[in-house]
């Protein structure tokens, strides 16, 4: 071939529509796509200022005092106003200051189940997908087990056997958590076993704690934080049932299902007691859900 | 505005962009390109080179919020189709022009019957010429132009589900979609391309009967310049979004004047050279022996676990593979050739029979730790075998760490890079960044890296374009002689394997039909289906068609059609 077009070394004439995408820096390009989807971009400030409030709550709350055991039987019933934006609940506390204090333990709840959770489930799912076989058989049909069961009677079970308390509320939905993880990744692991990389790898010597860790779960990583960042919403969710029905976080902590389950008892002349807990609980979950279907779009993946 | 014109469609200085983040990309730069009634012009380019881009700006299937015309007009029969509203544009679609399906895996729901797929569009452009008619004469209708490609049992086909029927079949379903209306120029974008190369061939037989019959114009995309040879009159060739040269056929096959459709021609494998240099290699001994070797896959067991149905996927097979030579195993998708291969490597189980390496039992063989990944492989496609989320570097290092045990990895990266010619600084890159080429490059230099003595090749070029696939073949070729390489190369590109292979094997429907020294096997075929099959093979010159083994149309077709 002697012609006078100027060419690359080794053949690397081809012509690669990548070219002009490689000038800007992949974090860009993907914060761009993110920032097309304004409800994404809705549900990221939502989530943002949530966590924001739980970490400064001191100091943001108007009231902080009165996250505890405070009681001021004066201003107790005292409807929204420019004072107390929330109202006042039973003992004359401050609501706003209380949902403040809320969303600490919503998020502690949060991190502490999805932690426990959402590994298991995600190994569990990959090593049955990956072993086939009896592996495969026992751990999914115990996981379809704990599928069949009302997710809300086990918890119940589990905290009723323990003690009701915050930690005791996480294992119980940890516990009924995992099962979604290791359904969704064993179907997605399922097919990512099937790729040639896995046989290749596999050719390449590599033992099967490396292909399990390092060829398949870098792959499953999109669908993972989408199905964590949707599950967020439902764990607070679950979390607020549980504590409605007296079994989740203990008083006087401020649980926004506590405050809710407190608040209906003066329903509906005092209705600002169950209903602004119940809005801010409305609040935070349709932050991570804005989050996770911005998510689920931007990484284009079946959840 | 309206020009007067004879050409059915014209493009005149088109300057394309598309628009991406952070600006616009042009695509297309400056292309002009006409067709006239009744005229077959072919559209020729390799991947990313813009061609689909134009056939779908002409039947105007692009997303109008993504691209930018930036100069320069369309004119169809005279008219300016960028002035023309919407629905003006619309209307022109089965009326003026249709397009061809190109993959008829994925171009059908397959919830549908075909019979739907076609009513639907059969509804659709009767709106649009406002036929009113009823199911009844539709169906006729439909029935009708079945037959025109050629399925005969119409009634079967409508009513049938798309996997029902063979790739081929699916494929005559799409240019009938494309009929269904009386339509000026079709547009057939790399019509077959994913069919085995007989059915390929009927297909195309099929499309030059009725553009010749129906008097339409032909607009062919593709990458095959085969193909072009075949079924076009004049040929336009595209690189990296501009028109480089064009010309009748004729002209260009037999003087490329620009200097990429002369590189692109010098890449395509000859299927036969007018100088043959019959190199003999000298005499190796025997590497691998296939004693009788029969697999079956169970397709349906029982409760208890005991075998109701099965495919007989590899009848029994004999032959050997020489040590240091390169052996070819052909045939077409389905004859068994991957299976075989696979339990070469170790990879599936024979059902009987007995491997033997280096005159050891496989198993035997295999239980020595330097024997145990002495078998590498390089798959079909490179985007699939290589984890997109690993880097090069990562990659390589798997190999070089639990087989070779080296401990100064990063230098023998480096080494390897250099061995499969890519530039140092790739190993840390994500494949994404890379070609498809570089990534293939990757793999073998993956491969390598494990120290193998047999490489088994599994059309490792059949996803890369046919000057990648030239380079990547001179590659294999320089490794083997550096390394002393076996290469078991499987594919169904006949002419590729003519010029890399030492000996040939044929496959067909799990039944190795013939195997000898490369210049035997296609000077000299004896099988019926092996002549078939080198007669279906596209090729570029008048010369090559002549050396093609003669066989009968219904000798093939007899051959072709032959039950399991």
């Amino acid at each position: 071939m002697n012609n006078n077009e100027p060419r690359l070394p080794n053949g690397l004439d081809e012509f690669s529509m990548t070219t002009a995408s490689k000038q800007y820096s992949n974090i860009g390009r993907a914060w761009y796509r993110f920032s097309r989807n304004y409800a994404a971009v809705i549900g990221l400030i939502i989530v943002c200022s949530v966590i924001l409030m739980a970490i400064f709550a001191p100091l943001i709350a108007p009231n902080p005092e009165h996250a505890g055991s405070f009681v001021n039987f004066r201003a107790r019933h005292l409807a929204p106003s420019w004072e107390h934006w929330m109202g006042t609940d039973n003992v004359g506390r401050d609501i706003f200051s209380r949902v403040i204090f809320g969303y600490q333990v919503s998020l502690a709840l949060v991190v502490g189940v999805l932690s426990l959770s959402v590994p298991i489930g995600v190994l569990l799912g990959i090593v049955a997908a990956y072993a086939g076989g009896w592996v495969e058989q026992t751990i999914m049909r115990f996981n379809d087990m704990l599928l069949a069961v009302p997710p809300l009677a086990l918890a119940l079970a589990i905290t009723s056997i323990l003690e009701p308390s915050l930690i005791n509320a996480m294992i119980a939905i940890s516990f009924l958590w995992w099962n979604w993880h290791c359904r969704l990744i064993y179907q997605l692991a399922k097919s990512i076993v099937t790729e040639d990389f896995v046989e290749a790898a596999k050719l390449s010597g590599a033992s099967h704690w490396h292909i399990i860790t390092k060829e398949i779960l870098p792959n499953c990583v999109a669908a993972i934080s989408v199905k964590t960042t949707l599950d967020a919403g439902f764990v607070i969710l679950f979390g607020a049932t549980l504590s409605f029905l007296g079994l989740g976080v203990q008083p006087p902590t401020p649980d926004l299902g506590t405050m809710v389950s407190t608040g209906s008892n003066y329903l509906p002349e005092y209705w600002w007691e169950a209903i602004m807990p119940g809005l801010a609980i409305l609040y935070i979950i349709l932050g991570f859900n804005l989050l996770g279907d911005g998510l689920r779009d931007f990484f284009d993946v079946e959840v | 505005m309206t020009v007067e014109s004879s050409n059915l469609v014209e493009i005149k200085n088109l300057n394309l962009s598309f628009k991406v983040y952070g600006g616009t990309k042009q695509v297309l730069h400056n292309i002009s390109l006409s067709i006239a009634p009744g005229e077959r012009v072919a559209l020729i380019g390799e991947s990313g080179s813009g061609k689909t881009v134009t056939s779908k700006l002409l039947i105007n299937t692009l997303n109008p919020e993504q691209i930018q015309i930036e100069s320069g007009d369309i004119f169809i029969q005279g008219k300016s189709a960028l002035t023309m509203s919407k629905e003006q544009r619309e209307a022109l679609k089965g009326s003026v022009m249709s397009m061809i399906q190109q993959d008829p895996q994925t171009s059908f729901n397959p919830v549908f019957r075909i019979g739907t797929h076609l009513l639907d569009i059969m509804h659709s452009g009767d709106k649009n010429l406002g036929i009113k008619q009823s199911k009844t004469e539709q169906k006729e209708r439909i029935f009708e132009v079945l037959r025109k490609v050629k399925l005969l049992d119409p009634e079967r086909v409508y009513n049938a589900y798309p996997w029902q029927l063979s790739g081929g079949m699916r494929q005559r379903v799409l240019i009938a979609m494309a009929l269904l209306h009386p339509t000026r120029l079709l547009i057939a974008d790399e019509p077959g391309t994913a069919l085995d190369v007989t059915t390929q061939n009927e297909i195309i037989k099929l499309i030059n009967q009725l553009v010749h019959d129906e008097q339409l114009s032909l607009l062919m995309v593709t990458h095959n310049l085969g193909v072009v040879r075949k079924t076009a009159d004049r040929v336009y060739v595209m690189q990296h979004g501009r028109i480089v040269e064009h010309g009748t056929v004729d002209d260009i096959f037999a003087s490329p004047s620009h200097p990429y459709t002369a590189r692109l021609f010098d890449s395509v494998p000859k299927l036969f050279h007018s100088e043959e240099s019959v190199e003999d290699k000298p005499e190796t001994p025997v590497l691998v022996r296939l004693i009788d070797v029969e697999k079956r896959f169970a397709t349906k067991k029982n409760w208890k676990g005991s075998v109701i149905n099965e495919v007989l996927a590899v009848k029994p097979t004999s032959l050997q593979i020489h040590k240091g030579e390169t052996f070819g195993i052909a045939g077409e998708s389905g004859s068994g050739k991957t299976t075989l291969a696979r339990m070469i490597m170790g990879l599936s189980e024979l059902t009987s029979g007995n491997i033997t390496i280096e005159n050891k039992h496989l198993d035997a063989w295999r239980l020595n730790n330097e024997n145990r990944y002495s078998i590498q492989m390089v798959h079909q496609n490179p985007a699939a075998s290589i984890n997109p989320r690993r880097t090069i570097a990562q990659t390589l290092n798997v190999p070089l760490k639990h087989i070779a045990k080296v401990t100064n990895r990063k230098q023998e990266i480096q080494r390897l890079l250099k061995l499969v010619e890519l530039p140092p600084e790739y190993a840390d890159m994500y494949p994404s960044n890379l070609s498809g080429g570089q990534k293939q490059r990757v793999a073998i230099a993956r491969a390598l890296a494990a120290n193998p003595k047999i490489l088994v090749l599994d059309e490792p070029t059949s996803a890369l374009d046919v000057s990648v696939q030239k380079s990547v073949i001179e590659l294999l070729e320089k490794l083997q002689r550096q390394l002393g390489l076996t290469y078991i190369f499987i594919s169904h590109d006949l002419s590729l394997m003519r010029n890399f292979c030492d000996r040939v094997a044929v496959m067909f429907r799990g039944e190795l039909l013939e195997t000898g020294t490369t210049q035997d096997i296609f000077n000299k075929p004896t099988q019926r289906y092996t002549k078939a099959l080198i007669r279906a093979i596209p090729v570029i010159s008048d010369e090559e068609e002549r050396h093609k083994p003669k066989i009968s149309d219904e000798d093939a077709l007899q051959v072709l059609q032959q039950k399991y």
